[in-house]
């Protein structure tokens, strides 16, 4: 095919046909249909740049196709069809329109050959997920989903402002590999831009604040796409820079450490997106050629297996109501087959040997191993500890077991919801026992050989010795009806803190400003007004009385806009983002 | 259910299951020390039959105290702490 046809177009044309569809059974096949196309498209696709336009004195590229990309790009459009297969029971179709525009945003940014392109899909991303969080309508997700809102957008400013130094400073806004030698300000500001979307510490706390609120099918999806997009430019950009080795392995003990601690079962999750993220971001500092393999191979294993567990978590919610450990228990009973599936991802998250994780986690650790960084390496394997204490067993335990009768009875979740587990489950142990099908897809050529004896013991010893101390200890990691203080404290009590300031001194000062206003100021405006009037009246009128006309029609649309309705938001937005992308596409 | 048969019947023999796990570890750290026999790598780590098996034991342990540790401390707060 030398033709070239963008994966995105599918989600967004996709997203707009979706509500005139009427027929119920119609509407299920065009949502699965959506992400098929998608597949059939990513696999037809030859390397190549295309799709590249001049516009404002720069060239935007849509479409560089890479053996980076593609190996993003073929794990972004499985999960999309596991995520629509899992969330196919959900009526509202604004929300299977802010999934596909979330979708097809981040392939936008996967395919982009320049700063521009990624900034645009970027900010699209930020804005059609956090419908995922809002459509849970509870005051929790609406508050999270505003933090979830405004981190990204100050994200997205430091990345904006990074990029238009980089343009001042090169003249341009291609997106390539940049040495960590030539890095000054500009990159480092578009570094901490890409990084906040990554979860790096110290820029995080968005994460565990918003996930675990979001939606049950909403959640799956957004643990896929945001933190790999954000893996993915770090790959793409900025290999080999030593901060994101440092940090990168800070955030997979830092992770872990939370999740021993959270009672909520995606608030656990959401910290081992952290801690696994941090394997990737440590594989991109570490940027040896298999240290990025590690990082790619791993970003594509973990968005199975952490969606699988987010399909897991959210099926306990979606039937019993709640994710607090402290309130679940003996779900085995009743939920023997979401537990398996959960069983499979924990496993796979973990390294267990014949699943996922196993094969590429190991490659990240591997590079840190052969580059002599002996810490790095130790700190990486304590995290794996973690990794296999908290989701793996804790998790387990406390939510299927702990109790002999469950306090809360639940059933298995719907039938899609099992499928895309079951699918999910298939793959994690598919790459997980036949690893070649992964590495083929690797940007750099693979000769790393995951099943060797000194590695099965390697893993096998640290797993089940957790094991060991985990059931000796169990007592005292019976979670507890508490949340934990995160960095997200800062800005959710100093944002209080302003209000308080704003109440007790600037409105104090606002009322004593307006009150000067009102006894001096005034007088003299009088005075002013009925001089103009005089003018006003004969020459002003005719113009100004056709200008307010149009203003109270324009007043009134903004009126109607304004329906406090989510759904008519929703419509709204969408209609924005349609008009920006259409201009971007369309519009040089 | 024959899922849930599976599962029952392994909670009904809990003492064997428990058994055969702790045979497990003690074959898996032999196993160890067997591969270990005429191995040689420039990194200690390598070196050291049974090493995974402590930091295993070690990791988790340390893992669990200083979590724990540091959430009742400071860290873990009521539910509605932030309203």
């Amino acid at each position: 095919m030398d033709k070239w046809l963008h994966p995105a177009v599918f989600y967004f044309i996709g997203s707009l046909l979706l509500p005139l569809i009427k027929n119920e059974k119609a509407k299920k096949f065009f949502i699965l249909l959506i992400p098929i196309l998608s597949i059939l498209d990513v696999a037809l696709m030859q390397e190549g740049v295309y799709g590249s336009y001049r516009f404002l004195n720069t060239t935007v590229i849509f479409g560089r196709v890479d053996k980076l990309s593609l190996v993003f790009a073929w794990v972004f459009v499985i999960m999309a069809f596991l995520g629509a297969l899992y969330a196919l029971h959900v009526k509202e179709d604004g929300h299977h329109i802010a999934g596909n525009f979330y979708i097809g945003s981040s392939l936008g940014v996967l395919f982009a050959g320049d700063y521009f392109t990624v900034f645009i899909f970027w900010e699209i991303m930020a804005f059609s997920s956090v419908f995922l969080v809002w459509y849970r309508k509870e005051q929790k997700s609406i508050d999270a989903g505003y933090r979830y809102l405004l981190v990204h957008v100050f994200g997205g400013l430091l990345f904006f402002t990074g990029m238009m130094l980089y343009y001042y400073k090169t003249g341009g806004l291609v997106f390539d590999k940049i040495l960590p030698a030539n890095a000054g300000l500009p990159e480092y500001l578009i570094l901490a831009g890409f990084s906040l979307n990554a979860a790096v510490l110290p820029l995080h706390a968005w994460l565990p604040d918003a996930y675990p609120e979001a939606t049950v099918e909403g959640a799956v999806l957004m643990c896929a796409f945001t933190t790999k997009t954000a893996v993915y430019v770090l790959a793409r950009g900025f290999p080999g820079f030593e901060i994101l080795a440092i940090l990168g392995t800070a955030m997979t003990v830092y992770g872990v450490f939370y999740a021993v601690i959270e009672n909520d079962m995606r608030r656990v999750l959401a910290y081992h997106i952290v801690s696994q993220v941090g394997y990737m971001v440590a594989g991109i500092g570490i940027g040896t050629e298999l240290a990025l393999n590690g990082a790619c191979a791993h970003a594509f294993a973990h968005i199975l297996y952490k969606a699988l567990l987010f399909m897991g978590a959210g099926a306990v919610l979606y039937m019993t109501g709640t994710a607090k450990l402290s309130r679940l228990g003996g779900l085995y009973k009743y939920m023997p087959f979401t537990m398996i599936f959960y069983i499979v991802g924990a496993v796979s998250i973990s390294g267990f040997p014949l699943f996922s994780g196993f094969v590429s986690k190991s490659m990240v650790v591997a590079s840190a191993h052969e580059q002599g960084r002996l810490w790095l390496m130790a700190f990486m394997n304590l995290a794996g500890i973690g990794t296999f204490l908290s989701v793996g067993l804790k998790v387990t335990y406390f939510a299927f077991f702990s109790k002999d009768e469950a306090p809360i009875k639940a059933a298995e979740p719907p039938k899609n919801m099992l499928w895309a587990m079951g699918l999910t489950s298939a793959l994690c142990f598919i790459i997980g026992v036949y690893p070649k099908a992964l590495y083929v897809l690797l940007p750099f050529q693979v000769e790393y050989n995951p099943f060797t004896l000194p590695h099965f013991s390697e893993a096998l010893q640290i797993l089940s010795f957790t094991g060991l101390i985990f059931f000796l200890l169990v007592k005292k990691l019976v979670p507890e009806d508490k949340i934990t203080l995160d960095v997200d404290y800062f800005y959710r009590k100093g944002g209080r803190a302003f209000m308080k300031l704003d109440e007790k001194v600037i409105s104090v000062v606002d009322t004593f400003w307006g009150e000067l206003y009102r006894t001096l100021g005034l007088k003299l405006l009088f005075k002013n007004a009925d001089i103009s009037y005089g003018f006003d009246r004969q020459a002003i009128d005719g113009v100004v009385d056709g200008g307010a006309l149009s203003v109270r029609g324009i007043g009134g649309l903004a009126k109607k806009l304004q329906t406090g309705k989510i759904q008519s938001y929703i419509g709204f937005s969408i209609f924005i983002f349609i008009l920006i992308v259409w201009f971007v596409i369309y519009g040089m | 259910m024959k899922v849930l048969k599976y599962i029952e019947s392994l909670r009904k023999h809990l003492k064997p299951l428990r058994n055969v796990l702790v045979a497990y570890l003690i074959v898996l750290v032999i196993y160890d020390v067997i591969i270990h026999l005429g191995a040689h790598s420039h990194y200690f780590v390598d070196n050291i039959p049974g090493f995974w098996t402590m930091f295993g034991i070690v990791g988790c342990f340390v893992l669990i105290k200083v979590a724990k540790g540091i959430a009742h401390a400071f860290l873990s707060k009521d539910e509605d702490f932030y309203g």
